[in-house]
């Protein structure tokens, strides 16, 4: 460490350059991870809050919620612990110039995904429901009387959740008879008993029978399956493992060429007698030390990005992921830092001091 | 038992019309407390000598004992032990690291190696090289006589027995050629170290206990009228 801090307090300008460099690239890796992190729970937190594991849907229906339809009637719940049936529409949600694209989600009020009331109260009479809180920041309010598209029905919010989005579009909690006037109109009747699928939770998802025209889905594998989650999430995992080599490689380009230009010093180092080892250790060191020095400072930046960013960006740290990227950029710096090492060990000290 | 031997020591280069003999059946001894002059034209064999004399290279043919031990079969690892620890280089390009000051110059020896000179007599080395003051300045915060001093310095804080000197004085002004050659004299007398100075410059001599002349690889001891002034 000695020799690797001297240089660095020496050559600060350099060093500096290059942690900035660093600082660039986590501070970009952090960010996109938030990112990734913030549109996952985009997409997903309902499903989440369902705190199940599994779903029951038609097969026919390529595990796609709104393409699911069966009666309610299909499943009794043998074989789980418990299980609640669901209702669900896409819909755009209306009230004088204020739109926002909604999912509305058919419930009974006593099932295990019945949400918590953050604000207001709950549904009891039709045509109420409970809507997730980002509708609240979009400037929807408890009384708003939402007109729903392709539908005659009128909504009236009477209580708020929090984090209840399902595949980018804020939840419109109600109970079953609300959902079927929406979708049906004056069919409702004629359809009764229609349902896109069964919450369930159990231990054995395997056991449970259904029937030939059903299937049990595990909860992690309807959540890859919504609509662009898993493309968006390969492509963003992509850029960051990406920037993962990216670093490394900067990383060991400008301490191979640093390393270059330094060889006739390590070489009269190493006819001193000062072992290849101790010299390798000392750039190994170093690249550890900017590493850090960049992940650190990137982490921070990130961060304060965070307090400063619009509630529209969907950005949201996990501090557990962010560690474990800002391990992994160090390590992989470190391991760039492979290709110096071994130019250091292959200095000839005779050739260094031109004998 | 001579600090440094070498037993027929041969160093070919190359092989059939390009060989080159630079060290042609090579005998030389130095004792502790003696300061050896080798002098010779550019090409002559001088730095081949120096270099395999301080286990950087090795013969083709020969033996070369460091204190006893023949380090002609020794690997790399073991060679760079025995430079760390016997010998002492002060070369004609410096061998300062640039980024550390004279102070941090030895400290990085303490780093890899103990037994280095004490707080004491580093001071006392400082004072007699006069670069006491000098102790928190960067190599490029000196002249290149201080420089060649505090290469000096460092050549000796790690206590070595021997001392191989290539141009010592190559960048400096006459005065402060003869200065450094007299430094080089006290202490190999004060401290009984073996000095070995390869260099063309024949100014040097007058402080000197034996001189030998290298030419086309062949090393002679020369007869001197008077001794070392």
């Amino acid at each position: 460490m000695f020799l690797a801090w001297k240089e660095i307090k020496y050559n600060k300008l350099r060093y500096t350059l290059i942690t900035g460099v660093l600082v660039l690239v986590s501070y970009l890796v952090f960010f996109l991870s938030g990112l990734a992190n913030g549109l996952e729970q985009l997409n997903r937190e309902a499903v989440d809050k369902w705190n199940a594991d599994g779903i029951i849907l038609t097969e026919e229906s390529d595990i796609n919620l709104p393409r699911s339809n069966m009666n309610i009637d299909d499943f009794n719940g043998k074989g789980v612990e418990a299980y609640a049936a669901l209702g669900q529409l896409n819909a755009i949600a209306s009230v004088g110039e204020r739109q926002s694209n909604v999912s509305i989600f058919g419930i009974k009020e006593d099932k295990l995904i019945m949400p918590d009331v953050t604000e207001g109260e709950s549904f009891s009479e039709k045509g109420e429901v409970i809507a997730d809180d980002t509708l609240q920041e979009e400037g929807f309010q408890i009384g708003d009387e939402l007109e729903i598209s392709s539908s005659d029905t009128v909504l009236t919010i009477v209580g708020f959740t929090d984090n209840a989005r399902f595949n980018a579009a804020p939840v419109l909690y109600t109970n079953m008879d609300t959902l079927q006037q929406v979708r049906f109109g004056e069919a409702a009747d004629n359809n009764e008993g229609v349902v896109n699928g069964f919450v369930v939770r159990g231990d054995n998802l395997a056991d449970v029978s259904v029937d030939d025209e059903l299937q049990v889905v595990e909860t992690s594998t309807f959540i890859e399956n919504l609509p662009g989650y898993t493309a968006q999430n390969l492509t963003l995992t992509f850029m960051i493992y990406f920037l993962f080599i990216i670093s490394a490689v900067i990383l060991a380009i400008f301490l191979y060429v640093l390393t270059i230009q330094k060889v006739s010093m390590f070489g009269v180092m190493k006819a001193q007698g000062i072992p290849g080892k101790y010299l390798a250790k000392s750039v190994v060191a170093q690249t550890f030390q900017l590493a850090v020095a960049g992940v650190a400072i990137g982490f921070l930046l990130t961060i304060l990005t965070g307090f400063f960013l619009p509630a529209a960006v969907p950005v949201a740290f996990d501090y557990l992921t962010m560690l474990l990227y800002g391990l992994v950029l160090i390590a992989v710096s470190v391991l760039g830092a492979f290709i110096s090492v071994r130019t250091i060990v292959k200095i000839d000290p005779l050739k260094a001091i031109g004998g | 038992m001579p600090a440094l031997e070498m037993h027929e020591v041969n160093k070919v280069f190359g092989t059939g019309h390009t060989m080159v003999e630079a060290l042609d059946k090579t005998n030389f001894t130095a004792d502790s407390g003696e300061l050896i002059v080798v002098v010779g034209p550019s090409g002559s064999g001088k730095s081949t000598f120096l270099t395999i004399a301080g286990g950087l290279q090795t013969p083709s043919y020969g033996e070369v004992m460091i204190n006893g031990h023949n380090i002609t079969q020794m690997k790399e690892k073991k060679r760079s032990h025995v430079r760390l620890h016997e010998i002492g280089f002060i070369l004609q390009a410096s061998n300062l690291v640039p980024f550390l000051t004279v102070d941090e110059q030895m400290t990085l020896l303490d780093k890899v190696k103990t037994n280095n000179l004490s707080e004491d007599e580093l001071q006392d080395l400082y004072q007699s090289l006069g670069i006491e003051p000098l102790r928190d300045k960067y190599p490029s915060e000196l002249s290149g006589g201080e420089r060649q001093r505090v290469a000096i310095a460092k050549g000796l804080y790690s206590d070595p027995s021997i001392l191989l000197a290539d141009e010592p004085t190559a960048s400096l002004d006459t005065d402060r050629a003869f200065e450094v050659m007299k430094m080089l004299n006290d202490l190999t007398k004060k401290r009984n170290k073996t000095t070995i100075v390869v260099t063309h410059d024949t100014r040097l001599l007058d402080y000197c206990d034996k001189v030998y002349a290298i030419t086309d690889g062949e090393i002679q001891l020369q007869q001197r009228e008077h001794g070392n002034s």
